[in-house]
């Protein structure tokens, strides 16, 4: 392709690219705020009678698939493109798609969000689907980690594509200046700096710092809702629980603070007044038998 | 923009990815010829010589004759590793000091889980710490030892001067936060993101992440030190390594260094709730409110001498934050080093872990 076809072929896919994402972005917002806003399905866990609806999240889940896969497109063909048109070496080809990923954005490549659902989710507990009230609260606390994550990535989404017009303008200003960018690893590199600055401005922002702590909330309330399920029927067939476990681990560190302080009271007595050889240790009390 | 052509010339295009399609197939080769032995970090020799619960205390072997007589101890803290220290041969704060006559041991506190929960700062500090160092003087019948903190180990050590100041001869601290409210000073972008990120929680969002995981899980705080350099952390495995991985050298620093980042332990639960509320939200340290076993921490008890060194472009402990510490201390004989590099760089960086060795040799040959 021409260069300048093809400068002109990727200005216009960004603006078109961009488009559409706000579109798709403003009615996956709508969408959104319509179903959570409704009588009893602000999708926080409210107790027993709390709703679980699928196609709510699932919805949800198509509105922003959409959303994102315009953007996914978008930087798949500046991927193909930065290689002009040429025969695409594979190789290239994956790493440019992977650069330009915007799935990547999301709290970044091995991220928080990534972090917090295997931490949330733990040991999968579907085959007692359905058999407790208290199982609806995990469904109901995983509902929100989702609509939280969504709610998060949107954030994200939204600074990708704020970098990516920066980034066009910029490759625009250089036409316009006549100006020609040596390879595509300059390009890279001017991706590169402009996105790090939007990331890094968007992490200081409200929006940023207010869906990053209802993330993290949500991930613990479905920790906790997923440890008392299990805390139920541990009980029940009659294991230890995670509390009680806690309880006897804070037990032995106290015990083991105990010992310390003491030894270190033994130790520092002055001299001559040291605890006597034998006789002043209790004995130690032989197995099965209790002080 | 019809009009515009900035535009990639095509000729070097071609060629970029030729040898692009080299480097991969060069670097393919080389890792499958790598395995996990090969990359070894903390290689030092040293010997372990006291231990209690799963800390562990160990003396370096030296490799030059003594010249600094009090013994010095590394203090790493509960995030990370102390291994950052002794990351390889030719960068190695512990190979750097014990070249230049510096007796040294260090603690590692082990890898804490669920089980340690409930052990705090207090533990740590007034616990482990302090039966460190008596078992350091013990061993060299000396009534004091140096301590040498680094990060969070660093604030171990400025709580324990200033607890037991008659233990401590010197005391030195790299990269250590003291004013954890000091990131506001500068505002600099993508400086003190953690800061921020803690003081955008609620108290109880802290505790209840606590209850749910026992402990601050190693992973999550790697992700929030991901999340400080988003594009570095982004192009890391796909830029970054691919420029380094047809060299061996260069290919294997750059897995040590994966290597550390990977090995990182889990907060002990109650520590990392005085960690993060105590001093990252309510800044407790630098206002003399912080407590340890029920006494507190004034920092004006900090009356021995004190080398505070800080890298001038750490994101993760911006200066401020350290440099706060110079107007609380109790001692004049308070010196400050700036070293050009970040959080890491100091450590592992090739001008920086050069000056750091020598410059801590050389502040504690002074004060024997």
């Amino acid at each position: 392709m021409d260069p300048t076809q093809y400068m002109k072929a990727l200005a216009e896919l960004w603006g078109q690219g961009g488009w559409s994402f706000m579109t798709a972005q403003q009615n996956l917002l709508r969408e959104m705020a319509e179903r959570f806003g409704r009588p009893g399905g602000e999708g926080a866990p409210t107790g027993e009678t709390s709703f679980f609806d699928p196609q709510v999240l699932g919805q949800a889940n198509e509105a922003f698939l959409r959303l994102w896969s315009s953007a996914l497109e978008l930087s798949r063909t500046f991927a193909r493109n930065m290689q002009q048109g040429r025969d695409p070496d594979p190789l290239v080809s994956g790493l440019l798609a992977r650069i330009f990923d915007p799935s990547a954005w999301f709290a970044g490549a091995d991220g928080m969000d990534a972090v917090l659902t295997r931490l949330a989710q733990g040991p999968r507990l579907a085959d007692m689907w359905n058999t407790e009230r208290r199982m609806l609260n995990v469904l109901n606390a995983w509902t929100t980690l989702r609509r939280r994550s969504l709610e998060h990535n949107t954030v994200m989404l939204e600074a990708w594509l704020q970098a990516a017009g920066s980034f066009a303008k910029i490759l625009n200003e250089k036409a316009d200046r006549n100006e020609a960018l040596g390879s595509w690893r300059e390009v890279l590199a001017l991706w590169v700096e402009t996105a790090n600055t939007l990331l890094l401005e968007t992490q200081r922002s409200d929006a940023y710092l207010k869906s990053q702590r209802e993330l993290l909330k949500a991930s613990t309330d479905l920790r906790l809702a997923q440890q008392e399920v299990a805390e139920f029927y541990s009980e029940m067939f009659g294991y230890p629980t995670r509390a009680e476990l806690d309880d006897v681990h804070k037990a032995l560190t106290e015990l083991r603070r105990e010992v310390r302080a003491l030894e270190r009271a033994l130790r520092d007595r002055p001299a001559g007044r040291s605890p006597r050889r034998s006789g002043a240790a209790k004995p130690v009390p032989s197995e099965g038998q209790l002080p | 923009m019809s009009e515009r052509a900035a535009s990639i010339k095509p000729e070097r295009a071609i060629s970029e990815a030729a040898a692009l399609g080299e480097k991969l197939a060069r670097g393919a080769e080389l890792f499958a010829k790598l395995c996990d032995d090969e990359v070894r970090i903390a290689t030092t020799p040293k010997d372990e010589v006291w231990r209690q619960d799963k800390v562990t205390l160990h003396h370096y072997r030296p490799l030059a004759p003594v010249t600094v007589s009090v013994p010095v101890l590394i203090v790493y803290g509960l995030i990370g590793r102390y291994t950052m220290a002794d990351l390889q041969e030719d960068r190695s704060l512990v190979r750097n000091l014990l070249k230049l006559g510096i007796d040294l041991y260090v603690v590692d506190w082990g890898n804490p889980t669920r089980v340690d929960r409930w052990l705090t700062l207090d533990d740590y500090i007034d616990g482990y710490l302090d039966e460190c160092v008596r078992e350091i003087c013990r061993r060299h019948k000396v009534g004091k030892i140096s301590l040498l903190g680094i990060c969070e180990g660093g604030v171990f050590t400025t709580c324990y001067a200033a607890l037991y100041p008659e233990a401590v001869k010197n005391m030195v601290l790299t990269i250590t936060p003291i004013d954890f409210h000091g990131d506001t000073a500068e505002n600099r972008l993508g400086h003190g993101f953690i800061n921020l990120w803690t003081r955008s929680l609620a108290p109880e969002d802290i505790d209840r992440l606590i209850e749910a995981h026992g402990t601050l899980p190693g992973e999550f705080m790697g992700s929030v030190f991901s999340l400080m350099t988003p594009m570095r952390t982004l192009m890391k495995y796909n830029l970054d390594m691919l420029e380094v991985m047809d060299d061996e050298k260069k290919f294997l620093n750059f897995l040590r260094m994966e290597k550390w980042i990977a090995d990182r332990p889990h907060h002990p639960g109650e520590a990392a709730k005085q960690w993060l509320k105590d001093l990252y939200q309510d800044n407790k340290l630098v206002n003399n409110a912080f407590t340890i076993s029920g006494r507190v921490v004034n920092l004006s008890n900090v009356t021995v001498p004190v080398l505070n060194v800080f890298a001038k472009d750490d994101h993760i402990i911006p200066p401020a934050t350290s440099r706060a510490l110079g107007a609380k201390v109790g001692t004049k004989d308070y010196t400050e080093l700036p070293l050009p590099g970040g959080h890491i760089g100091v450590f592992v960086g090739g001008t920086s872990q050069a000056l750091l060795g020598s410059g801590i040799a050389k502040w504690l040959a002074e004060r024997q």
